[in-house]
């Protein structure tokens, strides 16, 4: 064996432990790895829902006005639409849609967000002045109104939904970051690094990043369900997805309509926004007392 | 602590500043024509043009943005297109409808959300925490137009005890005249001790509150918890222990007092949240307050309502953060 | 302390429990409530108006006269009598005497001159009605003339819903311009307004003591418009008896209602059609086969069935049945799969794979649901047709767009008339227009436009002419199928058992004539 495939064994073992030790103490937490196993298994729904819906053409197409506003029965599990579609088979592939937009945006937001709090962070003077002024203009909204604002001036859909809910979301991120990085700046690491002419970049990501990413994960995980939340009500409005997409908030909105008719028609798929929120919720709740050193529980 | 305010309050300023800016270049991009929808459906193109001379479109965006800026400082917030009313009158009437609102399920959220916090922390895993900790969870988790539906499903629908919407019953309505001292039908009703309007008022606004106030509750009691836990675990609570205190006289005069802080801030910007929350709510429950308003000019692309509103809640929940912050400042172990 | 937090929590307790008994109601006059599915008005000056407000206005101010579309006959309100001369060119209009107005002025033919000159002075809203006319002349105090610049058929614009209300001119001169917008009325109609609360969307109307028409008999006193938005609210409201009539109830809910004891379902025509337009300028839809082709793939009966629950029928030409001008003679496509391959075929889309953009209004449920119909069944034809739901205005301002290779391909709208005349279709959406307005299938034909001019030069002289010429006009259009005439709508009143009185008149749309109507119990 040579030096270095031993090398990456030994590696792999390493995060092997870690990740054992993380997967007990959640174990701990049963609340936690419930909703852990339930994001999972929605995680999968979403993957293979075109193949398990059992009305494959009603998810966006096809009408079939003879069966609308049917109450839930063996056929149509959650009853039909005014368009005579499953509803089931609808709210159904609508996670993919929540679940793929929502880490779209928690990625974008990301990817945006954390390296200029580092940048902040790190640099300081006047680029921490001048991106720290632009967070705070950006965290004086209430993230709903920001991301309904935009959302309405870019135009109704489910693109520009997402758009507006990067927009609103990154410099959460940010600031959670930055805030990090200027204690750990002047630990002593940071200051060897600094020393043997480490490129800034290199401490930045390499260095400093790995030590302040918790609290941005758990923070992530909850965002992922605020998305889904946020998202569903930008629909809810008018503003996000748009008929006949399938998306959880805009299916809530269009039952408003047939209300006393059919009125299992919103239930459901409310109920799946709720499920899969309290679960993302319940998950960064859980990854926080993981995670967060303050409150381990040894 | 003056320092302190005049320069949140200059960058609150900025703030608006900006997002005005980036909305008015927006609205500009976007493919749309205010002019015709000032003069509504079936207009000629003649009087298309006129609207458009009158309302200053046809002038280059920077001379626009202000003479919308001069507006602006002078209270006034354009016009809305759908119902040509100036949009600060429209907020003017609809504010007290929320203010109502969002104030009442806050204090809901207090006495519901401290006391579950109390106990959560006070008995901490035992049952009665966990099932704490998991509806105050649920509370935030819960998607405010949902839980509003399956309220009107549940107390209007199958069980008649609730009204579907509204402020008051149509009944009451026509045939009363309803008080109009404060412009807050709660406290009108009780001056006048009209008890007919309060009761339906109180009817009409419970589902209502419990909807907006579904967050805060979480929020509240989550807070309240954590704070607690972190007091309770202080040197000088086991102090008090150790003296032979009562663990009533400790929880209550010496921990909750001392959480009372961080929890009322959490309040204070979750009545920020709350006033998103009106958003989805008021339209549900056709309570005629601002959330509606937007909610209705979003659809049609309101531009001027929307901006109004936007600039309005904005401001409010500046304000908010900033008597939030102001409290905190309070507690003399906290630096500014 | 404990003590005292008891102590008041009791002191509430037995307050609150006190309050829940105590009932404090007081009775005012019967009244007539009718649940509007919008505001009740938009502007309250009658000059401007071009909205729902007729509702409203309708009540409180009165024109020359009233059509019944269905009757085919005027009814004689501020006017007694006309006589139009046979060329066309001068109507002149006998008043009626002993009319006064809310102030309590004469209502004469000044008045008359008056309130037309200021509308079309002013220029918004449905001015433009009046735009045949040259001049109005006062012969003498109940006497008034009409010059016009072409022939055009008066009668029918001066019993317009919009634009041709009569007001007082003592009131609106001694006023400044904005006191009429403001809430203010000077009409001479059978009520007053007694309140008018715009956060709250309601109108209140109290009798007019003085109405030319006299209270003898069974007529409601006061009445209240409000509006209520929320269909569910409305449905509710009509079901427990708390209103007198509403309208646009989802039609999935109209057969429950039907079957209920405490409600009258009344249906009837409405002049509003569903259009939908094809751009004929752009490609692919400016080759008329694959524009025929179309019209034999749309499912006319489907629509009508499940979007309207049957309340509707297909249209038949541009002109809505019950209205003068439409012909049951004129062609009508039909729902022809076969057909529809084979003109495909022609038109050299054999194969289908087309991709084409339609515009709707978001909000319209009707709307939404006709438009993915046409989706699934273009989809058979291997189309692909994106369907895109905005709001009124930038649906507009897209089909607007300077660039024409922005517009989308396909275009749904509503119309209804202004005056009852076919010239309002066939003028509006037809006729060439440089600047796109609401010609909005950007169609262009010189032969089409001079029947249509023709045709309205006609009708102010003889109608039957006109009506002959309008057929001709019509039958190009289908011919050559520029749009898609999908459904004309039915108007659906819900109303209280105990609201007698109430007729449809769908010249004046979703207007209650109050004076009409009585309560029986």
């Amino acid at each position: 064996m040579s030096k270095k495939s031993n090398y990456y064994n030994i590696l792999i073992k390493q995060k092997l432990e870690i990740l054992k030790e993380y997967l007990y103490l959640l174990e701990q937490n049963k609340l936690t790895f419930a909703a852990l196993i339930i994001i999972l298994f929605l995680i999968l729904i979403a993957i293979i829902a075109p193949i398990i819906v059992p009305f494959p053409s009603h998810i966006y197409g096809a009408v079939n006005p003879q069966d609308k506003l049917l109450s839930p029965s063996w056929t149509y599990l959650f009853g039909t639409d005014e368009m005579g579609r499953d509803l089931f088979s609808r709210v159904l592939y609508g996670t993919r849609i929540s679940l793929l937009g929502s880490l779209i945006a928690v990625a974008m937001g990301l990817l945006i967000g954390v390296p200029l709090g580092l940048m902040a962070g790190f640099y300081g003077g006047f680029i921490d002045e001048f991106i720290m002024r632009i967070v705070d203009m950006f965290l004086s909204f209430p993230p709903l109104l920001l991301a309904m604002a935009i959302a309405a001036f870019l135009g109704p859909s489910l693109k520009n939904a997402i758009i507006a809910l990067i927009i609103s979301w990154w410099p959460w991120y940010t600031r959670l970051i930055r805030g990090q990085v200027v204690s750990i700046k002047e630990r002593e690491f940071v200051r060897a690094a600094h020393a043997i002419g480490t490129p800034s970049w290199q401490i930045m990501f390499k260095h400093i990043l790995p030590n302040c990413i918790s609290p941005v994960i758990v923070q992530a995980s909850m965002d992922l369900g605020g998305i889904i939340l946020t998202l569903a009500a930008l629909s809810f409005l008018g503003l996000g997805a748009q008929a006949p997409i399938p998306e959880w908030g805009l299916i809530v909105n269009t039952s408003r309509t047939y209300f006393i008719k059919a009125w299992w028609y919103g239930i459901f798929p409310g109920m799946a926004i709720f499920i899969a929120v309290l679960c993302f919720n319940l998950l960064g709740d859980g990854l926080r007392e993981v995670l967060d050193p303050k409150t381990k529980k040894y | 602590m003056l320092s302190f305010i005049t320069r949140r309050l200059l960058l609150g300023i900025l703030t608006i500043f900006g997002v005005i800016l980036i909305t008015f270049i927006l609205v500009r991009v976007v493919p749309s024509d205010p002019a015709a929808q000032w003069v509504g459906g079936r207009a000629t193109p003649q009087q298309v043009a006129v609207a458009r001379e009158e309302l200053g479109l046809d002038k280059p965006i920077y001379v626009q943005f202000e003479h919308y800026i001069k507006d602006l400082l002078k209270g006034n917030l354009g016009y809305s297109l759908m119902t040509h009313q100036p949009v600060v009158e429209e907020l003017k009437k609809r504010f007290p409808a929320t203010l109502e609102l969002v104030f009442i399920s806050c204090i809901i959220a207090l006495l519901i959300g401290i006391p579950l916090g109390l106990i959560s922390a006070k008995d901490k895993n035992s049952w009665i925490d966990h099932f704490s900790r998991f509806f105050s969870i649920g509370a935030i988790s819960i998607p405010t137009f949902w839980l509003a539906l399956v309220l009107q499903l549940i107390f209007f629908m199958f069980l008649g005890l609730l009204p579907s919407g509204g402020q008051l019953s149509m009944k009451i309505k026509l045939f009363q005249t309803v008080p109009n001292i404060t412009g807050f039908i709660l406290v009108d009703s009780l001056i006048t001790g009209n008890f007919a309007i309060l009761k339906d008022f109180l009817k009409h606004l419970i589902l209502p509150a419990i909807c907006v106030g579904a967050y805060t509750i979480g929020l509240v009691a989550r807070m309240t918890r954590s704070a607690l836990l972190e007091i309770l675990s202080e040197d000088y609570i086991k102090a008090a222990r150790s003296y032979g205190l009562p663990e009533r006289l400790i929880l209550y005069s010496y921990a909750l007092k001392n959480s009372l802080g961080p929890t009322i801030t959490a309040v204070t910007l979750a009545m920020g949240y709350a006033l998103m929350n009106t958003f989805l709510v008021e339209s549900v429950f056709s309570w005629p307050g601002i959330g509606k308003y937007i909610a209705d000019a979003v659809v049609c692309l309101d531009y001027p309502a929307i901006m109004g509103v936007t600039i309005f809640a904005a401001c409010a929940y500046i304000l908010l953060n900033l008597i939030a912050d102001i409290i905190i400042s309070l507690d003399p172990r906290v630096k500014l | 302390m404990k003590k005292y937090c008891l102590l008041i929590v009791v002191t509430f307790l037995l307050f609150s429990f006190f309050a829940f008994t105590v009932i404090g109601n007081s009775q005012t006059d019967d009244f007539a409530f009718y649940a509007y599915n919008s505001s009740p008005v938009t502007d309250w000056d009658p000059s401007v108006e071009f909205s729902n407000g007729i509702v409203s206005l309708n009540n409180v101010y009165e024109t020359l006269l009233r059509y019944d579309p269905l009757e085919d006959k005027f009814v004689k309100l501020l006017a007694t009598d006309y006589t139009a001369s046979s060329d066309g060119l001068t109507w002149t209009f006998t008043l009626r005497k002993g009319v006064k107005f809310h102030d309590g002025t004469n209502f004469n033919a000044d008045a008359v001159k008056f309130s037309v000159e200021r509308t079309i002075n002013m220029n918004q809203g449905a001015a433009f009605v009046w735009a045949p006319v040259d001049k109005v002349n006062v012969i003498d105090d109940y006497t008034v003339e009409f010059r016009l610049k072409y022939p055009a058929p008066l009668d029918l614009i001066c019993a317009s819903g919009y634009a041709a209300f009569i007001m007082s001119p003592t009131a609106v001169k001694s006023h400044p311009d904005s006191w009429l917008t403001e809430g203010h009325e000077a009409g001479t109609g059978p009520y007053l307004l007694e309140s008018y609360q715009q956060e709250r969307g309601e109108v209140k109307l109290t009798w007019f003591k003085d109405y030319w028409g006299g209270w003898e008999g069974n007529h409601f006193k006061k009445a209240v418009i409000k509006d209520v938005s929320e269909a569910v609210t409305r449905h509710l409201v009509i079901e427990k008896g708390e209103a007198d009539i509403t309208i646009e109830l989802p039609y999935e809910d109209i057969a429950s209602l039907q079957d209920n004891k405490n409600v009258n379902v009344l249906i009837g025509p409405s002049f509003q059609n569903l259009i939908l337009f094809f751009n004929n300028e752009k490609e692919p839809l400016n080759n008329k086969l694959l524009r025929q082709a179309l019209s034999y793939a749309f499912p006319y009966e489907d629509v009508v069935s499940y979007c309207l629950e049957g309340y509707g029928r297909q249209g038949r030409g541009p002109i809505p049945y019950g209205l003068w001008g439409h012909s049951e003679e004129l062609f009508q496509y039909n729902y022809d799969l076969k057909k529809a391959k084979e003109l495909l075929e022609k038109a050299g889309y054999a194969t289908g794979e087309l991709k084409l953009l339609l515009t709707y209004m978001s909000g319209d449920e009707a709307e939404r649901k006709t438009a993915e119909l046409f989706k699934a069944k273009l989809a058979e034809l291997n189309i692909d047709l994106e369907i895109r739901g905005m709001p009124w205005d930038s649906q507009w301002a897209l089909a607007r767009d300077n660039n024409s290779d922005k517009r989308q391909d396909i275009f749904i709208m509503y119309w209804w008339p202004d005056v009852c005349d076919p010239h309002c279709w066939l003028y509006s959406n037809f006729y060439t227009e440089e600047e796109p307005f609401f010609n909005l299938c950007y169609y262009k034909n010189q032969e089409f436009d001079s029947l249509v001019d023709k045709g309205f030069e006609e009708s102010g002289v003889d109608r039957n002419k006109a009506t002959k010429t309008y057929i001709d006009a019509q039958n190009i259009l289908v011919e050559d199928a520029p749009v898609v005439f999908i459904y004309d709508k039915k108007n659906i009143y819900c109303l209280n058992k105990t609201f007698q009185g109430f007729k449809d008149n769908p010249a004046y749309a979703n207007v209650v004539f109050f004076y009409d109507t009585y309560r029986e119990k």
